[in-house]
């Protein structure tokens, strides 16, 4: 692939060079995810990550074990939770010498737990870690309003009767109305659904496209359960054993009779239904990696190689890129330093925020304009196989609890490629995209083993 | 304009004792005590010496959804300057009534980063008395100096509606354009609060802004948001990027009705591979009426 000073501006070394070790996928664990005010509605972020964890240490016996580092993180938090993921292992079976830390990314917080601790085991810095990400839509953090912080706060500082009773002097009734956090960016008062609408339309992504998007992800995931794919993923909790969005009986008829929820304002390039958005959604994953002398010496198996990631964000704040665009540029970054294409990869994960994500994006590649213009490339990154593309699933299916789905993708395809690689004797690779809020995206490749 | 007569004020006149004071010049011009000028006061009000309180810019900047910076946002300096043009304004021998002046627009080169701390020199002139289509129209101009250098400079349109000045040609109608709204690249949702509380920062206690109680006394159905909270948000969202020097201009078109969702397009223009220009156009999200437009552009 010819490629332009944009997408090879980053480091030319393979991240697999010489002196660095390999990072490998040994397995996840995830809990079932629920729709909010579901069967987790009263489940903390906190419980719901120490019981991903807990199935985690089960399956792959780690009672009492130090691990290297665990990383995770929410995007919805309480200020109680600000060690949310100590917390979570401190709850574990897993020894409390095992360090911590949060991270935060938005909807990319899974995938970049995963490729820090990777990076690290590279570094030889730790031999082992825990990846993962949990959130609660059900169990969202509530402020109070502004009006009432600021009166608290001057109260807190408040010394005299006199100054107390100025600051109460300055309340309002509205002022006891409460912030509840809402999917709005800060800069542009649209929330994700409006933005994206936006980016749907300007691409022509007809509606018919998003519902056969939204109903090969229902029956892609509902098959993987029935064939049993995920029993060794997922360990059932709170009365879920499957992912309760999971609509294995949907069809085009059902999806196509939804009215459009977001960009209502477009009339008839309004296409964004429930069926095609995903829903707010309750969960935890995690993602157990380690070097390979770890695997081996624990006799542990190993899926796949977390080969590189890259990340990236766009300029979405007066429209000039859509605000869930960022991984279409961070692709072709990431495929020109490792000195691969499309034809190189056996399945490619590409997070269904909307389904208008991922049609943009495969629209996008596709685009000899875009691909030009906005890539800098000589010629368009081409097509995906559809046929390659969430062969289990995603996240229409699936639901999003948003720092959780980057532990169930990367899991969910280590495991695909391993079970390619050991039916077909080869090694397969993966491609992996996740959007996130405030115009970021981080992709990443796995390879099996 | 050398003829101007240059009167310094000892300090920044009370907006409220202005308003007082126009309400009495009104009340005596319609009892026939006082005889309205046709021409501009040939005079210029300068008060040195203006200081910001701290306090006050960051409450303004939290109202925009702006940074806390130590910089006065452009609209900020309008604010602080408007004390000066209202003591113009509400002269004896100004020629157009204050109360019932509707607010065109505004053109603004903010030439320099001012600093909260400066202490600040305000003129303010009218100029440019013209005949309108609806009535007749003034320019308000206002320089700011910090260390003796120009640092921003103003001009604010007014229309006295239904006014004609003799001897002032009237301007035909311009042919009315459709509003066709354009993709919106954001959104604000605007409470019945927003005039109150603007009105407490910027000292504009106009009650069209108020209450939809006293909006309704003079005649409109609710209260309207202030157009310079329209600017001061507007230019906010773009001060961000726009390197200093820059200019903008505003336009108003139809009053933003509180509470209400006002849609809002903002196109950065690049040149030579830098920010150049930014055009922004806001409307009403359900009545697809234009409220305003303008841009940004660097100097």
């Amino acid at each position: 692939m010819a490629a332009s000073p944009d997408v090879s501006a980053a480091s030319t070394d393979s991240a697999a060079g010489a002196g660095i070790r390999k990072a490998v996928v040994i397995g996840g664990n995830r809990i079932p995810f629920a729709r909010a005010n579901g069967a987790y509605t009263n489940a903390s972020n906190q419980d719901m990550l120490t019981a991903a964890l807990d199935g985690l240490v089960a399956r792959f016996g780690l009672q009492d074990e130090r691990i290297g580092e665990v990383a995770a993180g929410a995007v919805l938090k309480h200020s109680r939770d600000f060690n949310l993921t100590r917390e979570a292992v401190l709850g574990s079976a897993l020894s409390p010498e095992t360090p911590v830390y949060d991270l935060q990314q938005a909807c990319a917080t899974g995938l970049e737990t995963v490729m820090g601790l990777a990076n690290k085991i590279k570094l030889g810095q730790i031999e082992s870690g825990i990846a993962g990400g949990v959130d609660s839509a059900s169990d969202a953090p509530i402020a109070v309003s502004e009006g009432l912080r600021a009166v608290l706060l001057e109260l807190n500082r408040a010394k005299t009767l006199q100054q107390k009773l100025t600051a109460v002097a300055k309340l309002r009734p509205k002022d006891l109305a409460p912030n509840a956090p809402g999917t709005a960016e800060p800069r542009t008062g649209l929330s994700m659904g409006e933005h994206q609408a936006l980016t749907t339309a300007a691409w022509n992504i007809p509606r018919e496209a998003q519902d056969e998007l939204a109903l090969a992800s229902h029956k892609n995931l509902a098959a993987a359960y029935d064939r049993g794919f995920f029993d060794d993923l997922v360990t059932p909790y709170h009365g879920l054993t499957r992912d309760a969005n999971l609509r294995a009986d949907t069809s085009l008829e059902k999806l196509g009779k939804l009215g459009p929820v977001f960009g209502k304002s477009l009339g008839e390039k309004a296409t964004m239904t429930a069926g095609n958005s995903t829903p707010l959604t309750d969960g935890a994953s995690t993602v157990l990696i380690g070097s390979e002398d770890y695997a081996r010496a624990h006799d542990l198996p190993m899926l796949a190689d977390i080969v590189d990631s890259e990340a990236a964000a766009v300029d979405f704040v007066h429209g000039k890129e859509g605000l869930l665009m960022a991984p279409a540029y961070a692709v072709p970054r990431l495929l020109a330093r490792n000195n691969l294409t499309f034809d190189d990869f056996d399945y490619f994960e590409i997070h269904e925020a909307f389904a208008g994500t991922v049609l943009c994006h495969l629209a996008a590649w596709e685009s000899e304009e875009f691909c030009r213009n906005k890539l800098g490339l000589d010629k368009p990154l081409g097509a995906i196989d559809r046929s390659k593309v969430n062969v289990n699933g995603s996240s229409l299916a699936a639901g999003h609890p948003f720092a959780a789905t980057g532990g169930r993708i990367v899991a969910t395809l280590a495991k695909l490629l391993h079970e390619k690689a050991a039916a077909e004797g080869n090694r397969g690779r993966g491609l992996i995209s996740v959007c996130a809020a405030g115009g970021q995206g981080v992709v990443a490749i796995l390879e099996a083993r | 304009m050398s003829t101007r007569e240059a009167i310094a004020l000892p300090e920044l006149p009370s907006l409220s004792k202005l308003y007082v004071s126009a309400l009495s010049t009104a009340a005596r011009t319609k009892l026939g005590a006082l005889e309205r000028s046709h021409a501009l006061p040939h005079v210029q009000h300068t008060v040195t010496g203006v200081q910001v309180s701290l306090e006050h810019v960051t409450t303004f900047q939290h109202l925009l959804h702006g940074t806390v910076r130590d910089s006065l946002p452009s609209v900020f300096v309008h604010s602080a300057a408007f004390p000066v043009v209202m003591s113009v304004l509400t002269r004896p021998d100004f020629p157009l009534p204050l109360l019932g002046m509707v607010h065109l627009g505004n053109r603004v080169r903010h030439l320099r980063s001012i600093d909260y701390s400066e202490p600040l020199a305000v003129t303010a002139w009218a100029e440019n008395l013209a005949g309108h289509h609806a009535g007749t129209c003034v320019d308000v101009r206002v320089d700011v100096q910090a260390a003796g250098e120009n640092v921003w400079e103003g001009t604010s349109t007014y229309l006295a509606k239904g006014l004609y000045v003799p001897g002032l040609d009237k301007a035909s109608r311009p042919e009315r354009q459709d509003f066709v709204p354009p993709q919106p690249t954001a959104k604000w949702r605007l409470g019945p609060e927003a005039g109150r509380e603007y009105a407490a920062v910027s000292g504009d206690f106009n009650p069209i802004h108020l209450s939809a109680l006293s909006a309704k006394i003079l005649g409109l159905k609710r209260s309207i948001a202030h157009g310079m909270y329209l600017a001061a948000r507007v230019i906010n969202s773009v001060e961000a990027v726009a390197a200093e020097p820059f200019a903008w201009d505003i336009e108003f078109a139809a009053p933003v009705f509180l509470p209400a969702t006002v849609a809002l397009r903002i196109e950065d223009h690049e040149a030579d591979g830098r920010w150049d220009s930014a055009d922004f156009t806001g409307w009403g999200e359900r009545s697809h009426r234009k409220h305003f437009s303008g841009s940004v552009r660097a100097l």
